[in-house]
């Protein structure tokens, strides 16, 4: 009896703390530096523990210059197929040309600039999370020490007040728009509901640790406007809506996913569409133009890329989000992987054990850049517009542009690239006059 | 053969013959590498080629697969496919495209070479019987230029053609109007390619990522 009695003043004072401390700054929007503190510790901690790791190497380096990681294992020339094979020229055609196909299949036989973007980035030094990196050895007893202590404080005291905010923010999202949706149509009704968008949002973002830095808040999209940015991981969203009210787009699904997306629909016109219809391109464009031409609704929310890629480079834009019209304001996120991976490698890992990993890391920590809007001009067509929004993200968040389809992860290449790639070549080789 | 053993080895260079020692770094970037092709089995068989978007793009892409499983690349046999290879195998095959080393005496840059370019002959003579006929350079001649469909078999035909009489006028010189020439044996491959640096072409360089932070 007393056991039971004393469980619940743990309780009790769990939850007042936990309401206190987190949900009631957020819903005012304030911050009391709780997180800034927690980061300055552990960003002391992880540059202690690289220091032990350059101590503990033995053998001495050689001054190397620094390759990032993301551009791959082997050195590439990146000489176009035109000059390379001018210079191997010697008479009309001959054996030299299969030099040139045959370097390149090898290039990609060793390593591929696609495949590897569908796993995590390796980063260049530990943060004690032996998921990063692959070559884990021991190194001293006090840096296991420090990593054991991380653990527990992972696992047994992040971990579950983590879950608790999540489950708050969760169920008060779901209670919130379900009691706003009750009222009627009107200014009050919206302005409630961003309240409510708002303060969930930044819940959750606190059961991240989330520490997110936005940049050119002067171009934050507008009502009327569709919003378009690199995708990563399904938080993706909840970053962006801590700064702003979109409405979001999206398939049906079922199980929570399903009643949150039932309840906010209530609140807010956010676009849910059932699976039969997104079959249908003409009625998605439609519904699309129809939310985008009423200049008092919220910004749609698109992630234009269709797959979470693994924030070291964005992929082809699909065209559809660029052929409904109105002004684009394009954003991009762009990760610090140093406290957390936040890529979700889905073939790898299901949503949940995908949400475990996100809660057991340090923090999630990104940038997030609000880019000037564009507009599609008279001579582009929208796979053009679609490539220059492209552009002006990866330029931004530092990331590389690869022009593939992040439909790779699961399907093969299109015959339709790889003919476009003969036909240049042969094109070049009757330039040339060798057929006469 | 080498006696390299399966999986990531010990921190010591592991000489594969007759090539330069590779690092133990490399060879743990190719083996992480091949167990992502393999997909965590231990050998490797042509379709998991299918797996790599950026061959796709490759006219002769059916060549290349095909030089993996080649036995006379495998150092086996003198013919045959076998039907899958194993880490080890994979190497040898990689080894062929090593760049040269700068401490490498005269005789030993004549073997790389002459290895090179007898890895090149295999993707030509496709029946292994140590001569390129012109039935199949013509072969491959219309497997590069299969893309275009505005390209004629003729004109793939006359390139082929063009391209074999010169081979003979330097392998054979003057022939008398009676002479066939049969086809490009290895020593005449040879010849052709006197004096011309192919092993700065032929070979896949790797870069030194810093181990500054990899746990060793």
């Amino acid at each position: 009896m007393e056991v039971v009695w004393a469980v619940g003043q743990v309780g009790a004072v769990w939850v007042a703390v936990v309401l206190g401390l987190i949900v009631l700054p957020s819903a005012l929007g304030i911050s009391l530096g709780i997180s800034e503190a927690y980061m300055w510790v552990l960003v002391k901690t992880l540059e202690w523990a690289t220091i032990r790791l350059q101590k503990g190497v033995k053998k001495p380096q050689p001054q190397m210059p620094q390759t990032p990681t993301a551009n791959g294992i082997i050195e590439r020339d990146e000489t176009p197929m035109e000059k390379e094979i001018a210079r191997l020229h010697r008479a009309d055609f001959e054996f030299s040309h299969i030099f040139y196909f045959c370097r390149k299949g090898f290039e990609a036989i060793v390593d591929d600039e696609v495949t590897q973007r569908f796993s995590s980035e390796e980063l260049l030094s530990w943060n004690l999370l032996t998921r990063t990196n692959v070559n884990f050895h021991y190194i001293s007893l006090r840096l296991t020490v420090v990593w054991v202590i991380g653990v527990i404080v992972r696992y047994c005291f992040l971990l579950p007040l983590r879950f608790t905010l999540a489950t708050i923010g969760i169920t008060s999202m779901i209670v919130g728009t379900t009691v706003v949706g009750q009222l009627p149509n009107g200014s009050v009704k919206n302005y409630l509901s961003e309240v409510v968008h708002l303060t969930c949002s930044r819940i959750l973002v606190r059961a991240l640790s989330g520490t997110i830095h936005y940049h050119n808040k002067e171009n934050r999209p507008q009502k009327g406007g569709i919003c378009v940015a690199n995708h990563t991981s399904p938080i993706d969203a909840i970053i962006l809506t801590n700064d702003g009210c979109y409405a979001m787009v999206g398939q049906v699904h079922g199980g929570l996913m399903g009643v949150i997306q039932r309840a906010t629909v209530k609140a807010c016109p956010h676009v849910w569409f059932e699976r039969s219809e997104i079959k249908d391109r003409h009625l998605v464009t439609k519904r699309l133009r129809e939310h985008v031409a009423d200049k008092s609704k919220l910004p749609i929310l698109i992630f234009p890329e269709g797959t979470c890629i693994n924030n070291t480079s964005v992929m082809m834009f699909k065209k559809g989000s660029f052929e409904i019209g109105g002004t684009i304001y394009p954003v991009a996120i762009k990760y610090d992987p140093q406290f957390g991976d936040a890529f979700w490698n889905s073939s790898k890992y299901n949503i949940v054990s995908y949400l475990l990993r996100i809660m057991t890391s340090w923090a999630i920590v990104c940038n997030v850049w609000y880019l000037p809007p564009m507009v599609r001009e008279e001579n582009e067509d929208a796979v053009q517009f679609a490539n220059r929004v492209r552009s002006a993200i990866a330029r931004q968040g530092g990331l590389t542009e690869l022009p593939w389809d992040g439909g790779l992860k699961r399907a093969k290449v299109k015959d339709t690239f790889k003919e476009e790639q003969q036909k240049n070549y042969s094109k070049m080789l009757v330039r040339n006059g060798s057929i006469g | 053969t080498g006696g390299c053993p399966e999986g990531p080895p010990g921190l010591s260079p592991c000489p594969l013959s007759p090539f330069p020692a590779v690092t133990s770094e490399q060879i743990e970037h190719l083996h992480r590498r091949f167990k992502q092709l393999s997909q965590d089995q231990l050998t490797i068989r042509k379709e998991n080629f299918d797996s790599i978007p950026d061959l796709e793009f490759n006219p002769i892409r059916g060549k290349i697969v095909h030089a993996f499983f080649d036995k006379r690349n495998l150092r086996q046999a003198s013919d045959g496919l076998a039907d899958e290879i194993n880490f080890e195998d994979f190497l040898t095959i990689m080894s062929y495209f090593r760049p040269i080393e700068m401490n490498m005496d005269e005789e030993q840059l004549d073997r790389f070479r002459k290895e090179k370019l007898k890895f090149l002959f295999h993707m030509y003579d496709s029946d292994h019987d140590g001569k390129i006929t012109l039935q199949e350079y013509r072969n491959v001649v219309e497997e590069l230029l299969s893309g275009n469909p505005h390209l004629e078999k003729e004109s793939a035909r006359s390139i082929a053609d063009g391209a074999m009489m010169e081979a003979a006028s330097i392998c054979v010189g003057q022939m008398g109007p009676d002479q066939v020439y049969e086809g490009i044996t290895f020593e005449d491959f040879l010849k052709m390619w006197q004096g011309i640096d192919i092993e700065t072409k032929m070979h896949v360089r790797f870069l030194n990522v810093d181990t500054i932070a990899h746990c060793y």
